[in-house]
């Protein structure tokens, strides 16, 4: 039985004002205060009056969708949307909880969450509406069931996707009232409506929504579909990463050998014309595009190794680095008894999950190659070492 | 999301600052200080991009202070060291409740009799590996252990970003350098 309140000047405060415990104390009271002046709505007329309750709505813009839970029905439902609601909204759905009045109390699922909080709406289903409604601002709206009233249809997805719209304005709301807020959420039909099991569905979704977009950032993972397997792949590219990190900063520290790293001269290159102006001491120049540019380094450097280092440099050959080949780099044999090294391949990086033996056995080449050899400073001291970093695909 | 461009010119910044006192204060370092000054370096301009507004940034910069070698040069790298009241404060923060909630799981998963009772083995399984791999990623990601599902995927997200930006400044200057080398004039 439904029992529509007309929103009277008691909920006047803004949504955002309230907490949602506030808010319930005050519908019981309203529906104390209707209770014996109202009839009792059926639930067909439940529809109607959400839609044209006009008539008995005030100037007050929530619109807070309570409605009661009906009796006979086996599932509770209830309504989870935005705290904040358009203003626009002159749909009515004010009810009280059954649990006060003398209805048949539906399941009122309450969850009491620290971190948010939402207007809950236990409704009817007998006309088998499920809704989910977002959370956190990403909305999934499934209005799954047809609705008797097609306008009051389109009323509740204007009123959810409106609510999602001003969600920030509510999220700032809930971090404010955090102290005794409650989660509403509606229990889909045929599952649980234990309160723990939708607390963990809610969580569920939660975690499910943000392996969405871990999705996106590693590579490789649209494939896969289940948690397992892209836990796995996450790990791996994480795992990749890392060690790329170690490797190159062996490499840095192999090939300056007093860590000087001259920014100023390493932009008033040729290799950097475009960044070659008034560098700051130790600040970047403001448009640095060096990472930007790894394809003209690439190029580069080509010439400048074949030119400059003639007699010492067999073959270079390079390749783009959108291409993903390797890259040579190899040297003569320089007189260093200890690396007698011909080539190294060097292969251009691209993350995959197959690097992991071989970026160990790099490692334990580098490492090894850092403790034996006693390194005078030569001028070619950090090539030698850098083209000993074999590393391969 | 950030801007990707703007995150890596602070991160180089932030680095060459770091490795630039790191040489002011030791002179002639073997490969492996080197690279271990580098790597530190680069983690902590890493971290300090994301202003701490992230809980692995912090547990990074946390662990590099506590540990004792690097301390002096955390505390210089980060510009003003903060007062020790502070740090202390925060690592206690940091720890106690956490300690708490890590000895708990630890004591729950150990004593927990694991037994598929109506559901279905093959579902048992799954949920056992998802757990595995779950643990697995909280040992990668600094700071990982004591985080819940929600807020690992999100730090996770947070920090392959970070990864992915700090690989690619490195590469190039790596390449840079070599460049250097090979041609000095």
């Amino acid at each position: 039985m439904l029992h529509c309140l007309n929103g009277s000047g008691n909920l006047g405060a803004s949504c955002s004002d309230m907490t949602v415990l506030e808010r319930q104390t005050k519908w019981q009271q309203q529906q104390h205060h209707h209770e014996n002046h109202q009839p009792y709505i059926s639930a067909t007329e439940f529809h109607v009056n959400l839609v044209f309750s006009s008539s008995s709505s005030n100037n007050h813009p929530q619109s807070q969708g309570s409605v009661m839970a009906r009796d006979g029905s086996a599932l509770g439902e209830v309504l989870a949307h935005s705290v904040n609601p358009d203003p626009g909204f002159c749909t009515e759905l004010d009810a009280g909880f059954g649990s006060s009045s003398g209805f048949l109390p539906k399941e009122n699922i309450k969850k009491r969450k620290a971190q948010n909080s939402k207007v809950a709406a236990e409704s009817d289903n007998k006309d088998k509406r499920v809704k989910m409604s977002g959370e956190e601002g990403e909305s999934r709206v499934t209005n799954q069931t047809s609705n008797k009233n097609g306008k009051s249809n389109a009323n509740k997805n204007n009123r959810e996707t409106s609510a999602d719209s001003s969600k920030d304005n509510s999220k700032i709301s809930e971090v404010q009232n955090q102290k005794s807020e409650y989660i509403h959420v509606r229990a889909r039909r045929g599952q649980a409506t234990d309160s723990h099991s939708l607390a963990e569905r809610v969580r569920r979704e939660k975690i499910s929504e943000r392996m969405k977009y871990l999705q996106d950032l590693v590579p490789g993972c649209n494939k896969i579909a289940g948690k397992a397997g892209m836990l796995d792949e996450i790990i791996n590219y994480v795992q990749s990463l890392q060690r790329q990190v170690e490797f190159l900063s062996m490499k840095l520290a192999a090939v300056n050998p007093r860590l000087d790293f001259n920014i100023e001269e390493l932009f008033a290159k040729e290799v950097f014309p475009s960044c070659a102006q008034g560098l700051p001491n130790i600040g970047m120049p403001s448009d640095m595009s060096m990472c930007n540019t790894p394809s003209y380094l690439q190029f580069n450097s080509t010439q400048q190794l074949v030119s400059c280092c003639g007699g010492l440099i067999n073959n270079a050959g390079m390749s783009p680095p959108n291409m993903g080949l390797r890259r040579n780099i190899s040297t003569t044999p320089v007189p260093l008894p200890e690396m007698s090294l011909d080539s190294s391949c060097f292969a251009q990086i691209l993350p995959s999950s197959n690097w992991e033996g071989d970026f160990q056995s790099l490692y334990n080449v580098a490492f090894d190659q850092g403790r034996t050899a006693s390194f005078p400073s030569q001028p070619f001291t950090g090539l030698v070492e850098s083209s000993n970093l074999k590393m391969e695909m | 999301m950030r801007n990707i461009n703007s995150v890596k010119r602070e991160f180089l910044k932030k680095w060459m600052w770091g490795i630039r006192k790191y040489s002011s204060q030791k002179k002639n370092m073997s490969l492996l200080e080197r690279k271990k000054a580098i790597k530190l370096s680069a983690d902590l301009a890493m971290a300090s991009t994301r202003n701490k507004t992230t809980r692995w940034s912090k547990a990074l910069i946390a662990n590099a202070s506590k540990d004792g070698n690097n301390k002096v040069h955390t505390e210089h790298v980060l510009g003003s060291s903060p007062p020790p009241r502070r740090v202390r404060k925060s690592s206690t923060n940091y720890s106690h409740g956490t300690r708490i909630r890590s000895c708990r799981n630890t004591w729950r998963r150990n004593r927990a009799v694991h037994r598929p009772k109506d559901r279905s083995v093959a579902s048992f399984i799954a949920k056992k590996l998802v757990q595995k791999r779950t643990r697995r990623l909280k040992s990668l990601l600094p700071g990982g252990e004591f985080m819940d599902g929600v807020s690992l995927v999100e730090e996770t997200l947070d920090y392959i970003q970070s990864l992915k930006a700090q690989v690619e400044v490195m590469r190039c200057l790596v390449t840079a350098s070599e460049l250097m080398i090979l041609n000095p004039s």
